[in-house]
């Protein structure tokens, strides 16, 4: 009785075991948890945060006939790129992560890079928009956002639909990616035959806006191009409708994305801001969640609406996991090779990474979207107005 | 000098500093001291300055972010060895150094303090609008520019084993210019600028050659570290705040002595590091760091150092 017992306790722990074990699959980041990159570093780790919750609850990833469990180990970097290195050093050597999504911002990204390459590993990049980090020999590193020089340029081909001949002032922040993608937009303008009217920067820290203010009056723009972040951004959209500006055309970066900047009223009225995604896209997805029932579970899971970067967060870890799928290897060589191959919609939108070796992993495939704050029965909503093929509404001018 | 056992002890921690981690093959080891060597190299040739001719250099991040710069123009425009223009930029820093470092030397005090961070801006701004340098973006460096190592792996253990060598060599410097005439000059006018000048020390020429020598690891420094990074840009080329930090590690291991800024380099970056990559403190990072930093500048004003020669007074004489 007893050694039958043993034994029927040998065969449950040996049938038991393999379901025990459990695979794993390591994913290591950087989020900026403190410092001045907090807000929308946090909105992406929570993309990647409810991805990981999606997909272990669907059972994994599955790939060589295993079920893989997503863990995500992520450090704070503190918004820097002082300590970027040794923690993704860190990441792959001590933590033994296999596969790896970017920190937020291109500073950031081009630094960690360094450490991802020289590993072999597989980094998805989101939030890391400039494109000069992708015409460095990087083999795999993969971007997820629209580069930097398309940011404006759906705003300039939706502005030149309702005024062919229109003069911008280009008022932007002289942090590097706020001056990268205004300085894209004004060359393109240029070669549209444009007018620069004004083409002036200013420090992220201004609160007063009024001298550039009356050079755009003087000059007569008709319309603005530029902005920076969240502070600068907001206080530019008041002080331009205090100061009775007279443009018909007001396209700022980020600060416009957020819910926040409904709080302005009046002032938010007509202003308009390029983003990599809204909650209100229409895309097909070949896979995943649609953009409808992604939002609907970032609202219920953080009680906030998510905008773009959460939502690369999430797309960030859903492309991974689809690659994974696809190659049905854990291998990251083999990952590579599906990415590079890769051509897929998702909630996010078009996912295509060029493949030439002189801009390898730059994103050809997404499109941004254009969105403006419009007042709907006395409350402000935000539409989207361009592409057409995209849009919610008819755009305010 | 050598005659002494503490040079001996500098060039036997170096060694360890850069061996240990090589021959145990340890990367992570590796990442978090090339950050301590980073900070004691600041903060030892801010010591020239602080703890030697007592005049506070908030500004003293220009000099790396300077010499970083000048460094990957080289490596990237011009194709040069990434040694040979990491020295280029120590050279040109330093003497960029002296002919500043003669005209706000005449400031003293708090003015002098602001006219440091002053410069400091005035670079940071100067560069974010100069467009060869790569205006606000800065300088992206390709994968091939590691070619000449064998590839980045191999070149980042150069740049570390570089750079501890410069960390060596910031010692020595404290330590030769503490033992030496022009030493005690500095330290004179530390004590009383006024007085030293009766006593007939070149107060000017000193201060202004102090300056620039304090510019010149840094500044080389500067170049190999951003070469490691793979990216220079002016945000983080001329952060303030590592300035700042400096003067933090300094005033924690002993300003005026030679070991205590090395001390207190390793110990905050230490700290720093283990507080950051622990799950359940990594929020409280900054928080534990300050309030450590509180009670250590009110109840140990001298640093460690200083604390250690009060406790055991024979240690005065080989920990200098």
């Amino acid at each position: 009785m007893k050694r039958s017992l043993y034994l029927f306790a040998a065969a449950v722990l040996f049938a038991g075991g393999p379901a025990l074990a459990q695979n794993t699959i390591t994913i290591g980041f950087t989020a900026s948890q403190t410092g001045a990159l907090n807000n929308d570093s946090t909105a992406q780790m929570r993309g990647i945060e409810l991805w990981k919750d999606h997909v272990n609850a669907k059972g994994g990833i599955k790939a060589g006939g295993k079920s893989y469990q997503v863990k995500l180990v992520s450090y704070d970097d503190e918004s820097q790129n002082t300590r970027v290195q040794q923690l993704y050093t860190r990441l792959i050597t001590q933590d033994n992560a296999q596969f790896l999504i970017s920190p937020y911002s291109s500073g950031l990204v081009a630094t960690a890079a360094v450490i991802s390459e020289q590993y072999g590993k597989v980094m998805i990049t989101t939030g890391g928009a400039l494109e000069k980090t992708y015409k460095l020999g990087n083999k795999h590193l993969f971007q997820l956002y629209s580069g930097s020089t398309q940011y404006l340029a759906g705003a300039l081909k939706a502005l030149m639909q309702k005024d062919p001949k229109p003069s911008i002032a280009f008022v932007y922040e002289n942090d590097p990616f706020s001056k990268a993608v205004t300085i894209a937009a004004r060359e393109q303008a240029k070669k549209a035959g444009v007018t620069v009217a004004v083409d002036e920067s200013y420090a992220g820290s201004t609160t007063d806006f009024s001298p550039v203010i009356n050079k755009v009056i003087s000059a007569k723009a008709t319309a603005l191009f530029g902005g920076g972040h969240y502070a600068d951004g907001a206080t530019l959209a008041r002080q331009l409708h205090e100061q009775k500006a007279g443009l018909k055309w007001v396209t700022l970066l980020v600060a416009p994305d957020s819910p926040k900047f409904a709080e302005l009223g009046d002032a938010a009225n007509g202003i308009s801001v390029p983003s990599q995604w809204e909650p209100q896209v229409t895309f097909k997805p070949d896979f995943g969640p649609t953009p409808a029932a992604f939002a609907k579970e970032f609202t219920d899971k953080f009680k906030i609406a998510p905008a773009y970067h959460a939502a690369g967060g999430y797309a960030a870890g859903l492309i991974l996991q689809h690659a994974i799928e696809q190659a049905n290897s854990i291998d990251p060589e083999k990952v590579t090779e599906v990415l590079n191959k890769m051509d897929v919609t998702t909630f996010f939108g078009h996912t295509k990474f060029s493949d030439d070796p002189k801009s390898h992993g730059l994103q050809v495939g997404h499109e941004m979207v254009l969105a403006q704050w419009q007042k709907k029965n006395g409350k402000l909503v935000k539409e989207i107005v361009w592409p057409d093929a995209a849009k919610t509404a008819n755009v305010i001018y | 000098m050598w005659r002494r056992p503490f040079p001996w002890l500098i060039v036997v921690a170096a060694l360890l500093f850069a061996l240990v981690p090589y021959f145990t093959n340890d990367v992570g080891m590796r990442e978090s001291l090339l950050l301590a060597a980073i900070y004691i190299i600041l903060a030892s040739n801010l010591n020239l300055m602080i703890g030697y001719a007592g005049y506070v250099n908030f500004g003293n991040i220009v000099f790396f972010g300077l010499g970083g710069y000048i460094c990957l123009y080289l490596v990237t425009a011009w194709h040069v060895h990434v040694i040979v223009a990491a020295l280029i930029g120590g050279v040109a820093v330093s003497a960029v150094a002296l002919l500043f470092g003669t005209g706000i030397l005449r400031l003293r005090g708090a003015f002098f303090a602001l006219a440091t961070i002053g410069v400091n801006q005035a670079v940071q701004q100067l560069v974010v609008n100069f467009e060869p340098w790569g205006g606000a973006t800065g300088i992206y460096l390709s994968l091939d520019s590691y070619k000449p190592f064998g590839g980045p792996m191999q070149a980042l253990w150069w740049m570390y084993l570089l750079i501890v060598l410069l960390t060596a060599a910031s010692m020595l410097l404290s330590y030769v210019i503490k033992n030496s005439k022009f030493g005690l000059g500095l330290i004179a006018i530390g004590q009383n600028e006024d007085a030293a000048a009766v006593l007939g020390v070149p107060t000017a020429r000193y201060k202004a050659l102090v300056y620039s020598a304090s510019a010149f690891l840094p500044a080389m420094a500067g170049g190999l570290y951003f070469f490691k990074s793979g990216i220079i840009e002016p945000g983080a080329a001329f952060n303030l705040e590592q300035s700042i930090e400096a003067i933090v590690m300094l005033m924690l291991g002993g300003a005026g002595t030679i070991l205590g800024p090395a001390l207190g380099a390793v110990l905050y970056e230490e700290m720093r590091g283990i507080l950051l990559t622990t799950q359940y403190l990594s929020h409280f990072q900054l928080v534990i760091a300050g309030v450590l930093l509180l009670i250590i500048v009110q109840f140990v004003p001298g640093g460690l150092l200083g604390w250690l020669h009060r406790l055991w007074p024979r240690t005065r004489g080989w920990l200098q």
